[in-house]
């Protein structure tokens, strides 16, 4: 494994949702430029975990964050850090592709304009079709870029909010079981998809599927019950955990 | 070792039939093996084509085992300890053919063989293949109770393997140079001695899957090795 730098870490990270504590005392880190997939069973605290890294939890009144999570060392729940900015540079793709009602170029178009990253007219063109080129999907739409988003079928459509994730520069991708919903050729094309950018973006990726952690993964975390059971690499928990708890997970034995 | 069960019952049946099929094949190889070994000591030639004819049983046991790893990997892509479980399998039912090639090619050298040979040497062979012999039933005892120290010792044991190869392979060839007659049998009973060596390196091969297999990590460390005989045959 290459020598990894720390891009996120979590700090005693402790999440309640009212008087129901979801996470418990988790202490993570992920390393920039890899990927890093949380596994566990439903419930268990992987989802609310990476919806801390760019707090979308903030919409949830009754969420309470406690601990710190830091990136690039600059902990992002600081009275200081803009939320929106924090987006910005935390990209995310859901489960169910979720393109907006607009026409396939103005879903990449939308958050550059918001944001300011592009000048004028040929800059924005530029931008959308290397985001297109980059999830690769630009050769599937290039001649059709004014129909909307969602007439494109669903691994398209979650290709096209990967298009539409990177569009703004970021520096994370957060993915949460983003090939659920899809066929396994779309699956295929986006697991691919996950290795050519993780050259470029440090990601993370809760997923369901043991087999598509060990594909796109370098590192792996077990989440039980709100704690992180174990991370380590992927290889690793994968032949031969440390924590009972994880082999009985991933070998399918869980009582 | 996991103590709870698989939630898919027939998953878990899969792996206890992959287990029972490779204890059967290995209860085979076993057997074969002590045969062979009976029928050189005791140069007997009636026995010889049974074993013989047995080996196909050992070989359908391995195409068995095949069939059964692939329907493992495809179904259940098995994880962990399981798939510590598969792969370990796979490699140790490869052992346990060729050990079943061994015994029946040792068989085969027995028919052309005087009745007379020297006693000596017949005592030195014995005393090799009853070491293999003995070799083979802990490393399948190991994996039967997945007993991580008892691999380790035959992987080592297979020192004395190779001291005891020498030993007979001495009395073959001082048989062979008291009596230039005695050429061809001694040609056969040095393939006999080097079979039962080879034996033996495949056994230390399943002990080396077996201890991976309970602990997910490589014996460690040079294979032992005894005195060696010059390998040109």
């Amino acid at each position: 494994m290459k020598n990894s730098k720390v891009k996120i870490s979590s700090n005693n990270l402790n999440v309640y949702y009212g008087n129901k504590q979801a996470l418990f005392d988790v202490n993570l880190t992920l390393n920039e430029k890899e990927v890093t997939a949380l596994i566990g069973p439903s419930g268990c605290g992987k989802s609310t975990f990476i919806r801390c890294i760019n707090r979308m939890n903030d919409v949830i009144e009754i969420c309470r964050v406690e601990g710190s999570i830091k990136m690039d060392g600059m902990n992002i729940n600081d009275k200081g850090v803009d939320v929106v900015q924090l987006r910005e540079k935390v990209g995310m793709v859901f489960q169910k592709p979720n393109p907006f009602p607009k026409s396939i170029y103005d879903n990449i178009a939308y958050g550059p304009t918001i944001h300011g990253v592009v000048q004028n007219k040929n800059q924005m063109d530029e931008l959308v079709e290397n985001c297109l080129k980059k999830a690769a999907l630009w050769n599937e739409v290039k001649d059709r870029l004014q129909e909307p988003g969602t007439s494109l079928s669903g691994g398209q459509q979650q290709r096209l909010c990967i298009a539409r994730a990177i569009s703004v520069n970021p520096e994370v991708i957060l993915m949460d079981e983003p090939c659920s919903a899809l066929d396994p050729i779309a699956t295929a094309k986006i697991e691919e998809l996950i290795d050519e950018l993780r050259k470029t973006y440090t990601i993370v990726i809760v997923t369901h599927s043991m087999a598509q952690a060990v594909r796109v993964s370098q590192r792996t975390g077990f989440f039980h019950l709100g704690k992180l059971i174990e991370i380590d690499t992927t290889e690793k928990i994968f032949k031969n955990p440390g924590n009972n708890m994880t082999q009985d997970y991933i070998t399918g034995r869980f009582g | 070792m996991s103590e709870e069960s698989h939630i898919v019952k027939s998953y878990e049946e899969e792996l206890q039939n992959l287990h029972d099929t490779l204890i059967q094949m290995g209860a085979l190889t076993e057997s074969q093996l002590s045969d062979s070994l009976d029928a050189v000591i005791k140069v007997d030639k009636e026995s010889t084509d049974k074993i013989i004819n047995s080996d196909q049983k050992i070989n359908k046991f391995r195409s068995k085992i095949d069939t059964q790893i692939m329907n493992l990997l495809v179904k259940r892509a098995p994880m962990a300890i399981d798939l510590r479980s598969t792969i370990s399998a796979l490699k140790i039912s490869q052992d346990l053919e060729r050990i079943g090639d061994l015994a029946k090619s040792n068989a085969k050298k027995v028919k052309p063989l005087p009745y007379d040979l020297p006693d000596e040497l017949l005592q030195n062979l014995r005393r090799l293949g009853e070491l293999v012999q003995k070799q083979l039933s802990e490393v399948l005892d190991s994996y039967v109770n997945k007993g991580l120290d008892k691999a380790k010792t035959v992987w080592e044991n297979d020192e004395r393997v190779d001291d005891l190869t020498y030993i007979a392979m001495n009395s073959v060839t001082d048989f062979l140079s008291q009596d230039k007659k005695n050429l061809d049998f001694a040609t056969h009973l040095i393939f006999v001695t080097k079979n039962l060596e080879r034996a033996g390196d495949h056994i230390t091969n399943i002990a080396e899957s077996v201890y991976y297999l309970i602990k997910g990590e490589y014996l460690k460390g040079q294979r032992p090795k005894g005195r060696e005989i010059e390998d040109n045959v």
